[in-house]
């Protein structure tokens, strides 16, 4: 469903992932890390077509970073969710208008908008806080508002980056799981993180980005 | 995509973003009220210069005697020529009249006899209303037979022909000088608008917004701002030259007035404005650009 092949990224003669080629199949979950500047963003940015790649080709579904025309990148980006490193998240509205804004995008009722906002909202626990505007929530709850805006149109692919990074190890397992959750309801997730005490323990397939190349962490 | 949406985003544009909105709505009329005021000043000004070169006649005093035929032809001559619009014939006894109007006195009374000349008063097209078309018109009569001489207030004329020419310069480097703040107020306020929305907007189509449907809210949001500042601006013109009116003599009150189609302008300017605003705004989208 993704797949890279031969994929290299230069940033103003900064070459930042280079000859980066992996496949990711429907319904699977996969960890992506690596240090700090490693190019994990990078990857994930590649993958909703952001920006497109130096040398080799990414395909998302039927769509290709060769051929993909300006017209086709809001329908290749329905077919995914992010939750962005710095959540994106549009602070001067509510926390149910930022999530329904997905489904708003696509044209959706009014009435399944609501449906669907409110278990999304119940699924990540801030059912409470949907009027509140997220300038007004601290860090975790902004994060959850952001998977929450993500996986609200059941997306194919999940891209999370640094979903837990703002949180405490506590909330941080729960993130995870609802991310297990997300998965076993069928979407794949891409989950960028540096957070290896939470890798070491699960079983999911590891993706490694080490000196601009991919390498697969084989589980014993 | 919904309408309800669309109209519902585009009005709580305001609600997000009360400072910013109010500020382009002012921008709109500051820029309109400078426009309005340059436009009124400059239609009025000219509606003053034709009243005045209105009151311009010119008087032809015709040889004596003259029999009612003769009168007829010349009337009819100088009517055809080209820059008359209007001619009016003063006989001996009418003259006496308009004498006694303007000075209060007979005159056959204190000179015994009737010494004023029949004469035609002579009215010009707006056109042949400056010091060289009178003067065309001048030689033209002159060289008639049955015309004894020709006056009219040469002086007055070129005063006004000079005045008018050094106000047109004047107006003319106001009015540039007006658009381009104007511009730049505009511009200025979009610049500030651009910065403030360029993440929004990058974060709605990294959720899979299309750009219409980006860019309809904000279009709307703009148009109606600018249909607030063209409002204001509409009203705050028409008070004070409402105000200025009365400050003024009767006589030039007219002057300080403006037809509707002016304030209706006003306003689909200030929409104008806004719109064109608000595309220069959105139009600079994110395109994915390949890393170099
Ligand atoms: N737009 C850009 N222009 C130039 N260089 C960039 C740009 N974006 C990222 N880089 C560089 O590319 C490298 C990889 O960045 P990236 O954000 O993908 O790393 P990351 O793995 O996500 O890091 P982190 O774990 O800190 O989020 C970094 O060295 C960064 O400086
Ligand atoms: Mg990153």
């Amino acid at each position: 469903m993704i797949s890279f092949s031969h994929v290299a990224v230069v940033y103003d003669s900064h070459r930042v992932l280079h000859d980066i080629s992996f496949k990711v199949e429907p319904g699977q979950f996969v960890f992506l890390v690596g240090q700090t500047g490693s190019g994990k963003t990078t990857l994930l940015r590649l993958i909703s077509m952001d920006i497109l790649p130096t040398k080799g080709i990414v395909t998302v579904g039927k769509y290709s970073s060769r051929g993909i025309s300006p017209r086709e990148l809001p329908f290749l980006r329905r077919t995914l969710g992010t939750v962005f490193q710095d959540f994106k998240l549009m602070g001067d509205r509510s926390v149910f208008d930022n999530v329904a804004f997905t489904l708003h995008v696509t044209g959706t009722k009014g009435t399944e908008i609501k449906k669907k906002v409110m278990h999304t909202l119940a699924d990540v626990g801030l059912t409470h806080a949907r009027n509140m505007r997220v300038q007004e929530l601290s860090g975790g709850e902004q994060q959850r508002v952001a998977i929450a805006r993500a996986f609200v149109h059941n997306p194919l692919v999940l891209l999370a980056d640094e979903p837990t990074g703002n949180l405490d190890p506590g909330t941080s397992a729960e993130i995870l799981q609802l991310l297990f959750d997300i998965n076993t309801r069928g979407t794949a997730v891409i989950m960028a993180t540096h957070n290896y005490e939470l890798t070491r323990k699960a079983k999911q397939r590891i993706l490694r980005l080490e000196e601009g190349g991919v390498r697969q962490v084989e589980k014993a | 995509m919904s309408i309800s949406y669309t109209l519902r985003e585009s009005f709580s544009g305001f609600r997000r973003a009360k400072i910013s909105s109010l500020l382009s709505i002012i921008t709109v009329c500051i820029s309109l009220l400078l426009l309005g005021s340059f436009v009124a000043i400059t239609v009025n000004a000219g509606r003053l210069v034709d009243a005045l070169r209105a009151r311009l006649e010119m008087e032809a005093f015709l040889v004596e005697p003259a029999t009612e035929g003769e009168i007829d032809s010349l009337v009819t001559a100088v009517s055809s020529l080209r820059g008359v619009e209007n001619v009016l014939f003063i006989s001996k006894d009418d003259a006496v009249r308009i004498f006694k109007q303007e000075f209060g006195e007979d005159i056959t009374t204190v000179l015994d006899f009737n010494p004023l000349p029949p004469s035609l008063k002579i009215t010009l097209t707006p056109q042949y209303r400056t010091s060289t078309g009178t003067q065309e018109v001048y030689d033209r009569l002159v060289a008639m037979r049955g015309i004894e001489s020709v006056v009219y207030r040469k002086a007055l004329l070129e005063l006004i022909d000079k005045r008018a020419a050094g106000l047109n310069k004047v107006m003319l480097t106001l009015g540039l000088i007006i658009s381009l703040s104007a511009i730049f107020l505009v511009s200025n306020t979009i610049r500030l608008a651009i910065r403030a929305k360029q993440s929004l907007i990058q974060t709605m189509e990294l959720v899979g917004a299309t750009r219409g449907f980006i860019r309809l809210p904000f279009l709307l949001e703009g148009s109606v701002q600018g249909l607030c500042g063209g409002l204001l601006a509409a009203a705050l013109l028409a008070g004070l030259l409402g105000y200025g009116a009365r400050l003024v003599s009767a006589e030039f009150a007219p002057y300080l007035r403006m037809a509707p189609a002016f304030y209706g302008g006003l306003v689909c300017a200030g929409i104008l404005l806004g719109f064109a605003g608000s595309i220069i705004s959105v139009v600079r989208f994110v395109r994915p650009v390949a890393a170099h």
